[in-house]
């Protein structure tokens, strides 16, 4: 139920936030009008942690859910992560973009481009092993204990390695004075943004998990006439 | 349970130094790729941090020559369903698991000395420079031994291994680059972060991997 409150948040949340990234949220002082990706750059970068994670938690659920009471978790993780794949190429493309508008160039190896790369490639492997072993009775549960080992190691990707390194990106999440600086029209725009991103990324697993119970029944049926 | 691992250690190392097939592929890499840089070189030395880079590239990959061999082994000569059936997960794991890292111990044992030999390598803190490579080589094993069990399911196939392991383990490789840059120049740490970072992640990976091991080898 909640779910679907949340999926159909998605159909309001996701216009608003592009207004309010256009035409209501301020641009910032030195950056000018260029500071709007931030209002999609960042929830990307969000959303691709929280479709990675998912993926990890569904991934255990499948392991230790031996009665098969939820059917499909692992492809449903799948699913999650490849929609964590796609925004997380999407959050590269607009930090590229970023970058070379403020930084002059569009790559510039900063621990948090480093980390980013370093998780795709995590789950670039992942993708490999899940087609190695097609046809495999066992890809279910290899592909989800890879899973699990990948989910272990996005916190040092994600939270230490960029504040262990020296990083040109600002830190918006954990300062000296613990505060984000941001104009308050500006935090609230980033926040919807957030939101709206989060309820695409359910929409889309939705709609996919979906996609995926059609084509298991189908092919259930396909096996009874045969 | 200390029976059924050390039978278990004891059985693969004569088959491993039966035919030494792991150990030899390990080697010959290492020394193969140690003397090409070396060649490629010619005598020039190089700065500390591209030393290190080389030095840990050389160990990654030796060691993943011969890492998975332990799993895939047992897939191929269809060993894997009677120790299956005769011994519990947990056992064949810390076998296996001590198997590669005495295998590992044995390529840094060759690789290091090779390389600072060849490149003309100064070590100036000699002891924080072991304690980087033994503590790094620790982590490599401990990660690579659950990966070894995934790959031999997979058909152990060819470079899939080092695609699973690089990525995962690259957290091991950037911190021991740094901890063995340090030791080539002689910047003595205020405290060990890197050395414990690199055993705080084997403890972890090592904890998580034998969790996991018994969904991976046990088959319904």
């Amino acid at each position: 139920m909640l779910i679907r409150q949340v999926i159909k948040s998605f159909y309001i949340l996701m216009p608003l936030a592009i207004l309010m990234a256009f035409l209501w949220a301020p641009s910032a002082e030195i950056l000018g009008d260029f500071s709007r990706i931030i209002y999609f750059h960042v929830p990307l970068a969000w959303v691709s942690v929280l479709a990675f994670l998912v993926s990890g938690v569904l991934s255990a659920a499948y392991l230790f859910d031996k009665k098969q009471r939820y059917p499909w978790l692992d492809e449903k993780a799948f699913n999650s992560a490849s929609i964590g794949m796609a925004f997380a190429l999407l959050a590269v493309i607009t930090g590229s973009l970023w970058a070379k508008l403020t930084w002059g160039s569009f790559w510039n190896w900063d621990p948090r481009e480093t980390s980013i790369v370093v998780i795709l490639l995590i789950y670039i492997a992942y993708f490999s092993l899940r087609s190695a072993l097609a046809g495999n009775d066992r890809r279910g549960v290899i592909g989800s204990s890879y899973l699990i080992l990948a989910m272990m190691t996005l916190p040092f990707f994600v939270f230490l390695a960029p504040r262990i390194y020296d990083s040109l990106h600002p830190e918006t999440i954990i300062n000296a004075d613990r505060t984000p600086h941001l104009d308050d029209r500006m935090r609230m725009t980033l926040l919807i943004s957030i939101f709206a991103f989060t309820s695409l990324y359910a929409y889309i697993l939705h709609l996919m998990n979906r996609a995926l119970a059609v084509a298991k029944r189908l092919e259930e049926e396909y096996h009874a006439a045969d | 349970m200390v029976r059924e691992i050390l039978r278990n250690l004891s059985k693969d190392f004569s088959v491993e130094f039966r035919t030494r097939f792991a150990l030899n592929v390990s080697i010959a890499f290492a020394v193969t790729a140690t003397v090409s840089v070396s060649l490629t070189a010619g005598g020039v030395p190089f700065p500390s941090l591209v030393q290190s880079i080389l030095l840990w590239m050389i160990i990654f990959f030796s060691a993943m020559n011969g890492l998975s061999h332990i799993f895939v082994r047992e897939e191929d000569q269809a060993t894997a369903l009677f120790l299956r059936i005769t011994m519990s997960a947990d056992s064949i794991f810390i076998s296996k698991f001590i198997y590669n890292q005495s295998f590992m111990m044995i390529v840094l044992a060759v690789v290091t000395p090779l390389f600072l030999f060849f490149l003309q390598v100064k070590v100036i803190l000699i002891s924080y420079f072991v304690l980087t490579i033994l503590s790094g080589g620790l982590s490599i094993a401990a990660g690579a031994t659950i990966l070894a069990a995934m790959v031999a399911k997979a058909g152990g196939k060819g470079s899939l291994f080092s695609i699973l392991s690089f990525p995962l383990l690259l957290p091991v490789l950037w911190v021991s680059i740094f901890a063995t840059k340090n030791s080539l120049d002689g910047a003595r740490p205020a405290d060990y972060n890197s050395l414990v970072f690199l055993l705080a992640f084997s403890g972890f990976i090592s904890a998580i991997s034998f969790l996991l091991f018994r969904f991976v080898w046990i088959e319904d």
